[in-house]
């Protein structure tokens, strides 16, 4: 078997990777601040491609570069209208009522694209190009994209997070948000930013899949458990662990297909997750707020 | 306490007391648990199209021993849970001996269990999973099994000349059936498969699998896939570089999968159930569609539900009008019995014994049908007629 098969593998899993992990590093990013799993985080990669897809047909009409602004600024607003109008009321509930809050407004806004878009598969309609061979290994423009998108906002991310003062208040939060409010910190500034950057990064992600892939109703809700188990890997509230956490989980679930049945793919993602959670179960249960 | 067991036995009475007295009956009563609202309503509406046309001459030759065929349509809504109460309704409320069951292999599967309980006769029109009838000796179906296409697949990679073939595959109840129907039919043609590939529904990102599937540059790599799945798949293949003959079945045979692959699904090749239509019998039923409802658009699956009703028609005039009776009929029924869609034969499994089958292929962006070359269109030809 020639070295080319490998690295082509490898690949994959890299794309793969970069994917989870932008989405993972929304979800850990509200974890951190407001200590609860965003399960409607899912929604927001699979509303992100959609309004790209509704920038783009009519009446609008826009272009594939002039219409990505707006749909991640409509991605932001869509964060910050879940916060205001879901979490925000029962921000000092139980995470088990904010679990199900955020469960309910997943099904929600799924349905809520299905009947504005039908339940079936779309496509930005680009026209398809074959890949460029690098050293026997195919590559394509929108995965190009991934790579290189994925790094930029990890940069992006670590420059606000630990170079800003509104990163810093963020993570005085994810501290202790009494304390942090005692200090004088503007908490609801840091939250809603929170909910911002998140659903972008949402968006990001969710457009660059569907640039390289399809649009479905479904296509958060199926990438959300990889990204929760990526989350759960690097250690929840963690951006960097989110970062290898994807990374891992890519690479892990398209090298094991090499030598088992593709059938079980999702398997190794949720052998993990369930290891980890069994190895660290207070993520969930909350006892300790680390 | 008294009162409510006054309410039992009055409810009691009007369920079960009243309705026997109904039985003495002008008409043979069939059921039909049909998507009248919903999603495939537009599929519903033409096969009640095509089973009334049917009714209409049956009735027209003075019925079935004298009786005349009536048909209780039910709406099922297009889902599985209404399609349940459908039936259930059709067999409690109007006590038909044999019903017509709902369009989609989920939601007939659904239903089957319903009928098989309360021994009702079920029959399908449409479904082509291999397990469709597997709940009971109640149901049957007049449309080809899966079980079919296999070895037709195996003989299109045979006279393409793949001798040798990655089987990719979607792990469900029909991608399972249909890859073992192949993969036995191919390796009894002398053919071998050098990896089987199961996937999951609904994935955006087939890469490595494909990947797997196109270790060594097979020639060809039969794909069992969806519309939707098949789509990502020739997308990502095309820009893997993955250059092959695909051979697929018959359910990604849709003008969406050649819009959603664009280019990527060029030359991309299946099996199909096809309805030979230069028949004297299909001519017939054509020209009497036209005379009924103005146009010669055959429904889809429509000249299948026609079958259906025929195949019942006779069931009930050899064995009675009981579920048990029609059940024992329906194989001598339709044994060597020609319809509009060929021999209705039922195998053991009560599906249709023969079926035909031709290839589709995807040229220019459309869906059109591929002739082999003259002397394996030869060898195609089923060996039973």
């Amino acid at each position: 078997m020639d070295l080319t098969y490998y690295f082509q593998t490898l690949l994959n899993g890299i794309l793969a990777g970069c994917v989870y992990a932008l989405f993972a590093m929304g979800l850990t990013l509200i974890y951190g601040v407001l200590n609860f799993v965003n399960f409607a985080h899912g929604e927001l990669i699979m509303w992100g491609a959609y309004f790209l897809l509704l920038l783009m047909g009519e009446p609008f009409g826009l272009s594939l570069p002039a219409a990505i602004p707006p749909a991640l600024a409509l991605t932001g607003g869509l964060g910050l209208a879940m916060d205001t109008v879901v979490f925000r009321p029962i921000r000092r509930a139980n995470r088990l009522t904010l679990l199900i809050a955020a469960m309910g407004l997943s099904v929600l806004l799924r349905n809520a694209a299905q009947f504005f878009w039908g339940a079936e598969v779309r496509t930005y309609g680009l026209e398809i190009m074959p890949g460029t061979p690098f050293f026997g290994v195919y590559l394509t423009m929108p995965q190009f994209a991934i790579v290189i998108v994925t790094v930029l906002c990890v940069a992006g991310v670590y420059l606000l997070f630990f170079k800003s003062r509104l990163g810093k208040s963020m993570r005085a939060l994810s501290d202790n948000l009494d304390l942090a409010r005692i200090s004088g910190i503007d908490t609801k500034r840091a939250i809603l930013a929170a909910w911002v950057i998140s659903a972008v990064l949402a968006a990001i992600g969710g457009i660059l899949l569907a640039l390289d892939t399809n649009l479905s109703p479904e296509m958060g809700i199926i990438n959300l458990i990889k990204a929760f188990a990526a989350t759960l890997i690097g250690g929840v509230g963690n951006l960097w662990g989110a970062l290898l956490g994807g990374l891992l989980i890519g690479l892990a679930e398209n090298i094991g297909v090499l030598f088992i049945s593709p059938g079980y793919k999702d398997a190794i993602a949720f052998v993990i997750m369930v290891l980890i959670l069994l190895a660290r179960p207070y993520v969930i249960a909350g006892e300790r707020s680390d | 306490m008294r009162k409510i067991a006054l309410g039992f036995a009055v409810a009691a009475a009007l369920l079960f007391g009243f309705t026997p007295a109904l039985h003495a009956q002008d008409t043979y009563k069939i059921g039909a648990a049909f998507a009248l609202s919903g999603s495939i309503a537009v599929y519903g509406e033409g096969f009640k199209k095509c089973i009334d046309l049917a009714v209409e001459e049956i009735n027209a030759r003075g019925g079935v021993k004298g009786k005349k065929i009536e048909i209780v349509y039910e709406d099922n809504k297009s889902n599985a849970k209404d399609c349940v109460t459908a039936v259930r309704k059709l067999i409690t409320v109007d006590k038909v001996p044999v019903i017509f069951g709902p369009a989609g292999s989920s939601n007939f599967m659904a239903t089957a269990p319903v009928a098989q309980e309360s021994k009702v006769v079920l029959l399908s029109a449409q479904g082509a999973a291999v397990g469709l009838t597997k709940a009971g000796d109640y149901i049957f179906r007049v449309f080809p099994s899966d079980a079919l296409q296999g070895p037709h697949l195996a003989k299109l990679a045979m006279n393409r000349g793949f001798k040798k073939v990655p089987v990719m595959y979607i792990n469900n109840d029909w991608g399972l059936g249909l890859k073992n129907a192949f993969v036995d039919a191919y390796k009894k043609m002398g053919g071998t498969v050098t990896d089987i590939i199961a996937y999951d529904e609904k994935k955006t990102d087939y890469r490595t699998e494909l990947l797997r599937a196109g270790k060594g540059n097979p020639p060809a790599i039969v794909n069992l896939t969806y519309i939707n799945e098949g789509a990502v798949q020739f997308k990502q293949a095309f820009e893997m570089g993955i250059k092959t003959q695909w051979l697929c079945g018959s359910a990604a045979r849709a003008p969406k999968m050649v819009e959603l692959a664009g280019k990527a699904a060029e030359g991309v090749m299946g099996t199909y159930p096809s309805v030979p239509q230069n028949t004297k019998t299909f001519q017939a039923f054509k020209e009497a569609y036209k005379k009924k409802y103005g146009d010669d658009k055959i429904p889809i699956f429509g000249d299948y539900n026609y079958d259906m009703v025929y195949v019942t028609a006779r069931a009930i005039e050899r064995g009675g009008y009981s579920a048990e009776g029609i059940r024992k009929a329906l194989p001598a029924a339709a044994k060597g019995y020609r319809g509009v869609t060929g021999d209705k034969t039922f195998d053991e499994e009560r599906s249709p014994k023969f079926a035909e089958y031709a290839i589709w292929t995807v040229k220019d962006g459309k869906i059109v049908d591929y002739k082999l070359p003259e002397k394996a269109q030869e060898k195609k030809k089923p060996a039973k007629k």
